[in-house]
């Protein structure tokens, strides 16, 4: 590190466990390579904040952290003096491709160099110079209505192509067959093989992180449940812990524990319905519906639990408002019940050979793309990358918590599946063992004040991967900027290297393996 | 009376796919839509208007027609309760399956007319499908024609007895998958997905609405009744009526439903515990089958039985 420390210029602040280095300009690109490449450090995610206000700057940041250490390594870069452009790092670090086009999209902020700097997260009817997440941000009336119609095409979008004899497109979605989110794929493919496959998605932008500025950080709470349905939990934790780190407050034992507990269910009740979901892919419908019940007992659980069928209005920023400890019988109760359940289906999963040869072998990818894409969760495991939140970067009891992240090779659906059900009988001894002890203190501690224009990040292990907050605070006592990274964003650029080389057919069955969502990538 | 027993597979097709339904979800554990869903369906389609792209030639428009008398003029031939076929001496086995044929032909090209590439895709596989069951299936209706010494049904109905040879049960292996590919139905296609990039059956008609999708899902449901009734006939005629007496039909009838029950049973029970085949795996199961039927005739003409 001490290389980058050394360079001219460099400002070092530190917060709990972040470094943010300021770096100049032209230092830039070479810090962030010196990371991803000396120290084999993951690009967890990069962002923009429009700082004019305060000191006439907008300014880039991308958190780093390198296997091992528990600290976030964030490069920061002040962009002034109405220049509007940055070096890109994608070149170097392929996972920061989509990090750099949103910049462009919602800062106006060019990536220098970079290879694609067509639109990402704006579609073709939105106004063109216009970039939503800037303070002084505004939009007509007649643009906002064209962009709801999305007739207008504004600034048009040119799709890749393939040349070849015999090559022809397949257009699928962004309307689907079946009652799914919206997405569009172009397939490539000669005969029943995919050759290459693009997919264009954010058809679903609702302006959360713009909604965050300006809510009330308690506000802010529901909002982040509600980003993403299947990990609600994990996502208001993430943003509470960022808005705790702010304010500078440690939540007690016993929120801790409440909200170790419930992270690992929602885990549970993911993995064991993700599961069951691979079967429709292949078919296999008794498996499913098997799945489906198995996590509609533990969704009643929750819903006993807490009075939310996903886990919402149990966060709060200084720690949780139930005691779902009192609750503990009906919670083994029902999460032995469902182990049984489970454990019969997982059995009769991979006792059908039918099922289980469909899901070897498809869609593979390989640990080399999957760390070069910075893919998260599941999917990374399954490639065999061994990056788990909640070990690499400890927090609430999960340090004292004994559990593995496993991981498995070969990186297909099959892989996926596996890394799933160990996960899920990891989570079934957690839970176990986290209503064995007694936890102590108040629910929740008092949030005293939070300082104006002070930052941090909050994380998570969501059943699909890492989810990031970072929270800036204005001097309103309000967000002044809010960057969520959710897993569905990192591992979408994956789908389509997934699916090369399987046959279109088998496609759906891939997707379902990765089990993202397309509303819950799209801030 | 025989004129009309084509009737009874007009009629009862629609129950026969909604018990299908009802024992699926029974064996899945939900309580699933009643038997006479399929009906209340294609009320629901007949009444709903149609939206056709603009880019459709007339064979769009026609083929529903095409598809729906074809599958009726196949029922003709067939003989459901009674050997007397309604109209036995117009057709064979033969002329049935080419019948299929026709139908068949005309839907992959309506699947090609709106020039959507799922349209297209279904077509496609559809095709690759079709070009492996037919032989499957000629080959083992072949072996019960060849012992009959007639390509007519209602004659090899007549003949075959209770007691089977090697050959039939080979033949009636062969006979149960082309059913399956024929259907469309796991492990060969899946009826109830929703995606549409696995389509086979449902890609070709993603572009019909209204009561043209009515008359489609109708024929699909007849044939798939037909091609079940074949098979009886083929392999379990025990208790057919070979004329027209009422005591006779009684008890045909009351047999023929007892056979077609067993028959929904089983085709519920292989889809529900088996997994749908990767698509270029099929091949590899159709063959099999095609070695199934083609050892049928082989036995049938090495050992005469």
């Amino acid at each position: 590190m001490e290389e980058i420390y050394r360079k001219k210029g460099v400002k070092i602040r530190e917060h709990l466990n972040e470094q943010y280095i300021e770096v100049s300009r032209k230092d830039f690109k070479d810090s962030c390579a010196y990371l991803y490449e000396k120290k084999h450090s993951v690009l967890r995610l990069m962002f923009a904040t429009d700082e004019r206000r305060i000191d006439n700057s907008f300014r880039i940041y991308t958190v780093f952290s390198i296997p091992g250490i528990d600290r976030f390594f964030i490069i920061v870069l002040s962009l002034k003096d109405d220049d509007f452009t940055f070096p890109s790092i994608t070149t170097e670090i392929p996972a920061a491709h989509w990090y750099e086009r949103e910049i462009r999209d919602m800062f106006g902020l060019i990536p220098k160099g970079h290879p694609d700097l067509r639109r990402l997260i704006l579609h073709d009817s939105f106004p063109a110079n216009s970039y939503p997440l800037r303070k002084d941000w505004s939009i007509t009336e007649t643009d906002l209505r064209e962009w709801g119609e999305g007739v207008k095409q504004k600034e048009p979008y040119n799709f890749m192509e393939v040349e070849g004899e015999g090559i022809y497109e397949i257009p699928v979605g962004p309307v689907h067959a079946g009652i799914i989110e919206p997405g569009h794929f172009r397939f490539s493919a000669v005969g029943e093989t995919i050759v290459f496959l693009e997919p264009r998605l954010f058809y679903t932008h609702k302006g959360t992180e713009k909604h965050f500025e300006g809510m009330s950080f308690f506000d802010g709470i529901k909002l982040a449940e509600r980003v993403s349905g299947t990990s609600s939990f994990s996502h208001s934790v993430a943003y509470c812990m960022a808005v705790e780190r702010i304010a500078g407050i440690e939540i007690t034992e016993k929120a801790k524990g409440v909200r170790t507990l419930l992270l690992e269910i929602e885990r549970l009740y993911n993995h064991i319905g993700d599961i069951g979901n691979m079967c429709a892919g292949t078919g296999l419908a008794v498996g499913y519906a098997k799945g489906a019940v198995l996590k509609e007992n533990l969704m009643q659980l929750n819903d006993r639990l807490t009075g939310s069928r996903y886990l919402r209005g149990i966060n709060v920023i200084g720690g949780v408002t139930k005691d779902v400890f009192l609750q503990a019988d009906a919670i083994l109760s029902t999460v032995n019940d469902v182990t049984h359940g489970y454990k019969d289906s997982m059995r009769l999963l991979l006792g059908s050979a039918s099922h289980i040869e469909r899901l070897e072998n498809t869609g593979g990818l390989s640990k080399d793309i999957a760390q070069k894409l910075g893919v998260t969760g599941v999917a990374a495991r399954a490639s065999g990358i061994n990056d788990d939140i909640r070990k690499a970067h400890p927090h609430l009891l999960y340090d004292r918590l004994e559990f593995e992240s496993h991981t498995m090779t070969k990186g297909d659906v099959f892989a996926r599946m596996m890394v799933r059900a160990e996960e899920a009988e990891c989570s079934i001894s957690m839970i176990n063992a986290l209503l064995e002890n007694r936890y102590e203190g108040e629910l929740s501690v008092e949030v005293m004040e939070i300082p104006e224009y002070s930052s941090a990040i909050g994380y998570a292990e969501t059943p699909r991967g890492s989810v990031f907050y970072w929270v800036m605070s204005d001097n309103e006592g309000r967000p002044f900027r809010v960057k969520l990274r959710s897993p569905s964003y990192c591992n979408w650029p994956a789908v389509p290297f997934a699916g090369q080389g399987n046959i279109v057919p088998d496609f759906p069955l891939c997707n379902k393996s990765f089990n993202l969502s397309y509303s819950g990538c799209d801030m | 009376m025989e004129y009309f027993q084509f009737l009874i597979i007009i009629i009862f097709s629609p129950l026969i796919n909604g018990i299908i339904k009802k024992i699926k979800a029974t064996m899945q554990g939900r309580r699933g839509p009643g038997i006479l869903q399929p009906y209340y369906d294609l009320i629901r389609l007949f009444k709903k208007d149609m939206v056709i792209s603009s880019v459709t030639s007339w064979i769009f428009k026609a083929t529903p027609y095409i598809v729906f008398t074809a599958t009726i003029t196949a029922s003709m031939i067939v003989p459901v309760i009674t050997t007397k076929a309604s109209l036995g001496m117009m057709g064979d086995v033969i002329a049935l399956i080419y019948i299929f044929a026709l139908g068949r032909f005309f839907m992959a090209l309506a699947g090609l007319d709106a020039g959507t590439a799922f349209g297209g895709e279904g077509s496609s596989r559809e095709m690759t499908v079709a070009i492996l069951v037919e032989p499957i299936m000629m080959l083992s209706i072949f072996t019960a024609a060849i012992s009959a010494g007639s390509t007519n049904i209602a004659r090899i109905a007549q003949i075959q007895g209770i007691f089977y040879s090697p050959s039939h049960i080979l033949a009636l292996f062969a006979f149960i998958v082309a059913i399956i590919a024929e259907t469309g139905r796991i492990p060969v296609d899946n009826p109830d997905t929703h995606l549409e990039l696995t389509m086979i059956h449902e890609g070709m008609l993603l572009e019909y609405s209204g009561p043209y999708l009515a008359l489609m899902e109708w024929a699909h449901y007849m044939k798939q009744m037909l091609l079940f009734t074949i098979a009886v006939d083929i392999f379990f005629p025990l208790g057919i009526s070979n004329n027209t007496e009422f005591s006779g039909i009684a008890i045909s009838f009351s047999a023929y439903i007892l056979k077609m029950l067993f028959i929904a049973f089983l085709t519920a029970f292989v889809e529900s515990t088996r997994a749908k085949m990767r698509f270029f795996q099929m091949p590899s199961l159709l063959g099999w089958a095609f070695v199934l039927a083609l050892l049928s005739l082989l036995t049938y003409i090495m050992m005469g039985k």
